[in-house]
């Protein structure tokens, strides 16, 4: 069984497909959306750990579904990731209650660190 | 802070150039972020210890086409940043507005994306030649089809034409936006301010640099509340 559920939520579908598979590759049981407002329907029907949320997508924006996620799920732990080359959105989405945040492309290990310790602060509240 | 009118209008264009370069370089960051997981997919399949099916060929052919796409993706990308960095080389040269609306529209793409507008373009069937300073023609056309954007709700169309009228070439922007025309008249006949709230001088500032590329705007209400904003441009005269 799997550590810990982690939702991925990007509107590049290969990318979202290709990290989905090497995830589950380590063992981490993925699902994945492909804009906001289909993450937070996903997050009505199943609880996960740790979000991993790119913060540009059509839509609803990244930090506009990180304010609901946690308003209504508290429990779920925020990994936001961006495309900017600085960090002030990282910085604003922590302000808003991301657990962390990374810069794309991002370093698999860096991730897999993020999320355990994601998962982590979940478990023990 | 800018003081003058002047000042303001500078700011206005370095922030369009700020706009146009993240935008692109997030796009480029993206494409690497698929080749970057592509090649670390390709890595552990490699490395999975999976006698049965070892090596999978068919994962790994897909993942090389899907590389080969975002490369020829990133290459589209750096051409459009290196073409919108030499429309700053010269301040009038003879140019195809047909070209430049085709530009133009390319990069207001992505900013029509994320909010879910349809951004459409209908360019005359012949060559509209102008000569025009390349940068400002650039940011007085995306200024309009951004204001058109912004105001669209979702799924709604902004269409993007050219045309020659008589003496003049046009290019009109349609939208059927939350902003009526008249509204759109008053805030672009009104003096441009570096003190109001930001952006609401933007309007005026893109009139006025209209006006230096020799330019007019019209306003029309069409049917149904679709708004049209035309800019006519005078044709050079034929050399005889």
């Amino acid at each position: 069984m799997a550590e810990y559920r982690v939702l991925l939520v990007d509107d590049e579908e290969e990318f979202v497909s290709a990290l989905s598979e090497r995830l589950t590759l380590r063992g981490i049981e993925v699902e994945s959306a492909l804009n906001g407002e289909e993450a937070l329907a996903r997050l009505v029907d199943k609880e996960f750990e740790v979000v991993i949320l790119d913060v540009m997508m059509p839509g609803l924006s990244g930090l506009e579904v990180l304010r609901q996620i946690r308003s209504s799920h508290p429990n779920t732990q925020v990994i936001l990731l961006t495309g900017h080359g600085s960090t002030r959105e990282g910085i604003e989405g922590m302000r808003l209650g991301a657990f962390d945040y990374l810069i794309k492309p991002v370093d698999l290990e860096e991730m897999l660190a993020k999320m355990k310790e994601a998962a982590k602060t979940v478990r023990t509240g | 802070m800018p003081e003058t009118v002047e000042e303001l209008s500078r700011v206005k264009e370095i922030g369009f150039m700020g706009k146009v370069a993240a935008s692109l370089s997030h796009e480029i960051k993206n494409t690497l972020a698929i080749i970057n997981e592509s090649v670390g997919l390709m890595g552990d399949l490699l490395q999975k210890d999976t006698p049965d099916d070892w090596p999978p060929y068919a994962r790994l052919n897909d993942l090389m086409a899907s590389i080969e796409e975002q490369v020829q993706r990133s290459a589209d990308i750096v051409k459009r940043l290196n073409q919108f960095a030499h429309s700053m080389d010269k301040s009038l040269v003879d140019l195809d507005l047909n070209e430049t609306v085709s530009q133009t529209v390319i990069l207001a793409q992505r900013f029509a994306t994320l909010r879910r507008v349809n951004l459409k373009k209908q360019l005359d069937s012949q060559p509209l030649p102008l000569q025009s300073d390349p940068f400002r023609l650039l940011y007085v056309i995306f200024g309009f089809i951004e204001r058109a954007i912004n105001d669209s709700p979702r799924e709604a169309e902004v269409r993007v034409q050219t045309k020659r009228s008589g003496e003049m070439l046009q290019v009109t922007v349609t939208d059927r936006g939350t902003v009526e025309a008249d509204d759109i008249r008053e805030l672009l006949s009104a003096s441009p301010s570096a003190e109001g709230e930001q952006g609401e001088s933007d309007l005026a500032l893109l009139a006025r640099t209209t006006e230096t590329l020799s330019g007019t705007i019209g306003v029309e209400q069409g049917d149904g509340g679709l708004n049209k904003v035309i800019l006519s441009f005078p044709a050079p005269m034929p050399v005889v």
